[in-house]
């Protein structure tokens, strides 16, 4: 299918119609059915957004930067128009009275919001296997995983139903499922996407993200969500994205390979893969240089607590008083309810998360972890601000993942497995700096992917430069 | 430091979490697994220490005292699980559970 | 044997915004149930809190006023709890990083005399919904219109050593919160509600002894009640050989008890971090000084003024002083170039009471200093001014006018009052021959005849002179 900025030109300069856009999509999705990407989506809702966009006068539709685009999103971005469960049985059947600010933004520029996509229940999770609606199913390979939490918006982009979709990010949700399914994904810096109705997992950490067929795709999607918003308070005040012109000459760049990064058990297909990006980036004329994130390895146990300290405040609301489905208990009283609701509505993960969470603030503990966590939250930022600010170092260039997609059922009993899923990708989060992972090859027919990291509100440039990476690296050929 | 099944069950009551008696041996054991994995942050090294995190701007900014529309599409009664007379509703509370 | 009692109270104050503390909805008491609600505030998936500048204007002026030290970087705080009328499952407080500390309220204590209880903290918080028991069968109803409502909470320190002392604290905050524009102080509406902490202890001791925590008093009059029912309790509990649990107690205004309310066992565990969603509340210090100089002359600080600059009697000063509006409103009356003591009392025995009724002042301040005027000048007397005051409640005129129109006005002139003098002593020669006989106290009787006389009018601090002059 097209890209982006194609259909955006196409449908914004009258040459086709949105209506011939949704009916595409519609297609799509019902051939992709089987890989159960998709939680909702309806021809109705595609064919009302594409008419009002038809019906918009020639000058209008022109000045509508996405005007035609489809666009997935997770379902845990609220939608007044399609529900919103995070795959959760807690929320089956909600619809919420507001949509979320990205949505409000991507209908504002002429995108059809063109379903809502399957992820790990409330985005907890590395492989889609924890949602309450069945896992999805990896595009080239079926018995894998997508990668996750956003695997369903993933494999969406990746199997050519959508040229960008919308996930989100708390400690690697679209990098890492970029990664496994051969797309781009854009972690921006926290604040830069508002999060008003993106469901809260870890506050701190997360930020709505993108997934692209190519690095444009992603970008020009990045630039329509960005942006202050006054209904966030940790939306950075800063107008939107104003993207770079794509590069082909990296001269003057200095990329950092943190050595923590490259451990002696890498698969080594990934570093393959590895090896391929850094050498195309010195043939493009960028330096390569060996570097030190000295606290790297502290950074799952970090998150592990920060995110589920969040998590467990941020679950509570979920409580069957105001919304959502509602269980009596044996007792008959209002905690009766709560405990009944709560535990039947959420799956054995996020259970576990609001049991972790709830354990590490709880009274004699606060210190010894969450207070902790946060300190050396700082450490792993520091880490990454002292090899920008003091090192010369551009940009990092590491694995996004140390293996390609796993087999389904291979890590979903051992929840500590799938936790290093994220080891690659959860520190970027914890310091609130933008990465990005892209393909850079196949091993054994399955996508690797090579990750950028930059300091904050970098992205522009870290695009340009993903671009001219995009330009010379050959994303379907086998890395050896 | 060891999660004890107490410690499962005096959390699941703060957090208000059913635990099907079943489930409570392998939970006992995952959450003593995932405990015992992010302890491993008692390694930082001494020397090494700084103020918490925080995430996003370094300071508020403050919303301007005034009413603006809900910006609600559908009311209560199109999501609430029990809606009565304009009233949300529960099972009674006892007027001994009172308050907080 | 005698025992101490020690009181520290916590007060929740809503304050004076237009809208709630995170969210647009209006801050508005009485509205049909669940119609001031929007996705922040009922706590639906992926809704955000923004503050409200104006909440913490107001928290930052009750902070001033009670002396604290306002923190130029404070942090809003999750207290995680489950109750149906506490929408995200937690509250937006501060915990560790509080707005202010250290402040202080300067009490006439009946027992001590005046003394000044320490203010812990003043923290800002969003006020929880409502539940309500009695709407629904067999169900509680949940109203979120009040969820959100932006509150101050001033903790004060263990200082208040009696249940009278405790409504002294309560009545001089008040006070000052709706002095400085705070609060409207209504307890019936819950913009002021009042959880005191009570423990006992034999004088001299210097450990606190086990507290009880008694909620539900829905007056300061219910306060004073409720912690001598309370004291009484603990007194009686130890004395029998029992020890006093850490418990709450509910207050029944109906019953006069308190009974203790079920608690659960991790009820306690709050869990406070700080909120993800809001980065620290950072003040400058100029804006601190200037909520500072901003701060209106508080009620104690007036009280003195009106006794060393207008030499008020120290009643007189109190009471004008306890209301700033009519405080303002006297001031107004004397800036008219009355004298104080005349103005105070016509502002403390006529005007207050038509305020207090109407909660305004029917009578501008020009036109009660004219009234003022008129009667301590002789131009109408006492009596006469009291029933122009009445008249000016119904009309526009002024105070002169209506003395004409009625006929109040004094007559001293010397012509009219002989006339009348002499017709007084011309149908009264028998008292007139007693008088000369040496009974000068029937002065009084011809004094009282040329009032009935003249029907009133005839200036009585004249008609002496006249009087005399014709005795001769």
């Amino acid at each position: 299918m097209s890209g982006v900025g194609t259909i955006a030109e196409s449908v914004g300069s009258g040459r086709s119609t949105a209506a011939s856009v949704a009916h595409d999509v519609a297609a799509r999705l019902t051939e992709a059915a089987s890989l159960n990407a998709t939680l909702h989506w309806s021809a109705a809702v595609l064919d009302q957004q594409a008419a009002a966009l038809d019906g918009l006068s020639p000058a209008e539709r022109t000045t509508r930067p996405l005007a035609g685009v489809p666009i997935a999103l997770k379902d845990n971005m609220v939608t007044t128009d399609q529900p919103t469960t995070c795959a959760s049985k807690i929320l089956e059947g909600y619809v919420s009275p507001y949509d979320a600010t990205v949505v409000t933004r991507l209908r504002a520029a002429g995108a059809i919001l063109a379903s809502k996509t399957n992820l790990d229940e409330f985005a907890m999770g590395s492989s889609t296997e924890h949602s309450a609606f069945g896992r999805v199913h990896h595009p080239l390979d079926a018995s894998r995983v997508p990668g996750g939490s956003s695997g369903g918006s993933a494999a969406l982009v990746a199997a050519g139903v959508v040229p960008a979709a919308l996930g989100s990010e708390t400690g690697g949700s679209v990098r890492q499922p970029a990664s496994f399914c051969g797309v781009v994904g854009v972690k921006p810096t926290y604040g830069r996407v508002s999060r008003y109705g993106l469901v809260a997992f870890g506050s701190s950490l997360d930020q709505i993200s993108v997934f692209g067929k190519t690095v444009d795709d992603a970008a020009r999607v990045l630039a329509v969500i960005s942006g202050h918003d006054t209904r966030d308070a940790t939306s950075a005040p800063l107008p939107p994205l104003v993207l770079d012109a794509p590069r082909r000459n990296l001269t003057g760049f200095t990329f950092g390979r943190p050595r923590e990064y490259f451990p002696a058990d890498l698969h080594a297909g990934v570093r393959a893969g590895l090896d391929r990006t850094a050498q195309a980036l010195q043939d493009l004329g960028a330096t390569i240089k060996d570097v030190s994130l000295p606290h790297a390895r502290f950074a799952v146990p970090t998150y592990y607590i920060v995110a589920p300290a969040e998590a467990a405040a941020n679950l509570a609301r979920f409580d069957g008083v105001r919304y959502g489905p509602r269980h009596l208990g044996a007792s008959g009283d209002v905690q009766g309810l709560y405990r009944a609701t709560r535990g039947q509505g959420f799956g054995a993960e996020v259970r576990r998360r609001i049991l972790i969470g709830t354990y590490v603030l709880s009274s004699g503990y606060y210190d010894a972890y969450y207070r902790k966590a946060q300190q050396t939250r700082a450490l792993l930022a520091e880490d990454f601000r002292k090899v920008f600010e003091e090192e010369g170092v551009d940009f990092l260039l590491t694995p996004t993942t140390p293996t390609p997609a796993f087999k389904a059922g291979e890590k979903v009993e051992d929840p500590v497995a799938m936790y290093l899923a994220d080891i690659f990708t959860c520190a970027i989060n914890l310091a609130a700096i933008p990465a990005l992972s892209l393909p850079v090859g196949r091993s054994e027919g399955l996508p690797v992917g090579a990750q950028l990291v930059g300091p904050m509100f970098s992205e522009a440039r870290m695009l340009s430069v993903a671009s001219a990476i995009e330009g010379v690296v050959d994303a379907v050929g086998e890395v050896r | 430091m060891s999660i004890r099944r107490e410690d499962v069950l005096h959390v699941a009551r703060l957090a208000e979490l059913e635990v099907a008696e079943e489930d409570l041996p392998r939970l006992v054991e995952q959450m003593g697994r995932i405990v015992e994995f992010v302890a491993q942050l008692d390694e930082v090294p001494a020397g090494d220490s700084a103020p918490p995190f925080v995430a996003g701007p370094a300071q508020l900014t403050l919303r301007p005292d005034a009413v603006v529309p809900s910006g609600l599409v559908r009311q209560p009664a199109a999501f609430a699980p029990e809606f009565t007379k304009g009233f949300f509703s529960v099972p009674r509370l006892g007027a001994m559970a009172e308050g907080e | 044997m005698s025992w101490e009692t020690v009181v520290g109270l916590e007060v929740h104050v809503q304050l004076l915004t237009r809208s709630k503390m995170f969210c647009g909805c209006a801050n508005r008491f009485g509205d049909p149930p669940n119609t001031l609600i929007c996705p922040v505030c009922l706590g639906l998936p992926g809704a955000l809190p923004v503050p409200n500048a104006e909440a913490l204007r107001l928290a930052t002026r009750a902070a001033l006023a009670l002396g604290c030290t306002v923190h130029p970087t404070s942090v809003f705080a999750r207290k995680n709890y489950f109750y149906p009328d506490l929408p995200k499952g937690y509250q937006i407080s501060q915990f560790d990083q509080p707005l202010a500390t250290g402040g202080g309220v300067t009490i006439e204590s009946p027992e001590r005399g005046r003394i000044t209880i320490g203010v812990t903290r003043l923290h800002v918080e969003e006020d929880a919904g409502k539940s309500l028991h009695d709407r629904l069968p067999g169900r509680t109803a949940i109203d979120l219109n009040r969820a959100g409502t932006p509150l101050a909470e001033i903790v004060s320190e263990p200082e208040i050593r009696s249940p009278a002392e405790a409504r002294a604290y309560l009545t001089v905050l008040k006070q000052l919160l709706m002095y400085c524009e705070i609060s409207d102080g209504n307890m019936e509406e819950g913009s002021l509600r009042v959880d005191a902490n009570i423990s006992i202890r034999r004088p001299g001791e210097t450990q606190l002894g086990t507290k009880t925590e008694v909620k539900n008093m829905n007056s300061f009059a219910n306060v004073e009640r409720a912690l001598i029912v309370e004291r009484d309790r603990q007194i009686r509990v130890v004395e029998s050989g029992e020890r006093v649990h850490q418990v709450t107690m509910l207050f029944n205004a109906a019953s006069g008890e308190v009974r203790p309310m079920r608690s659960k066992e991790e009820s306690h565990d709050y869990r406070y971090f700080p909120d993800p969603d809001l980065p620290p509340l950072v003040l400058s210090r100029l804006w601190i000084e200037q909520q500072h100089a901003a701060l209106p002359e508080l009620p104690a600080a007036r009280q003195d003024r009106f006794m060393s600059v207008l030499g008020l009697p120290p009643y007189d000063a109190g009471v004008l002083a306890a209301d700033r509006t009519v405080a303002d409103y006297f001031e107004a009356v004397v800036g008219r170039g009355v004298e104080p003591k005349a103005a105070s009392n016509w502002v403390i025995n006529d005007a207050i009471r038509a305020f207090n009724e109407t909660s305004r002042f029917p009578v501008s301040p020009e036109r009660l200093a004219a009234l003022v005027v008129l009667v301590k000048d002789g131009t109408v007397s006492n009596q006469a001014g009291k029933r122009i005051f009445a008249e000016l409640d119904q009309s526009d005129e002024t105070p002169s006018g209506i003395a004409e129109r009625l006929g109040l006005v004094q007559v001293g002139d010397a012509d009219a009052l002989g006339a009348w003098v002499d017709d007084v002593l011309a149908a009264s020669p028998k008292e007139l021959e007693r008088y000369r006989g040496g009974e000068t106290k029937l002065i009084g009787f011809f004094t009282g005849q040329v009032m009935k006389k003249s029907g009133g009018k005839a200036d009585p601090k004249k008609i002496g002179a006249v009087l005399a002059a014709k005795l001769k």
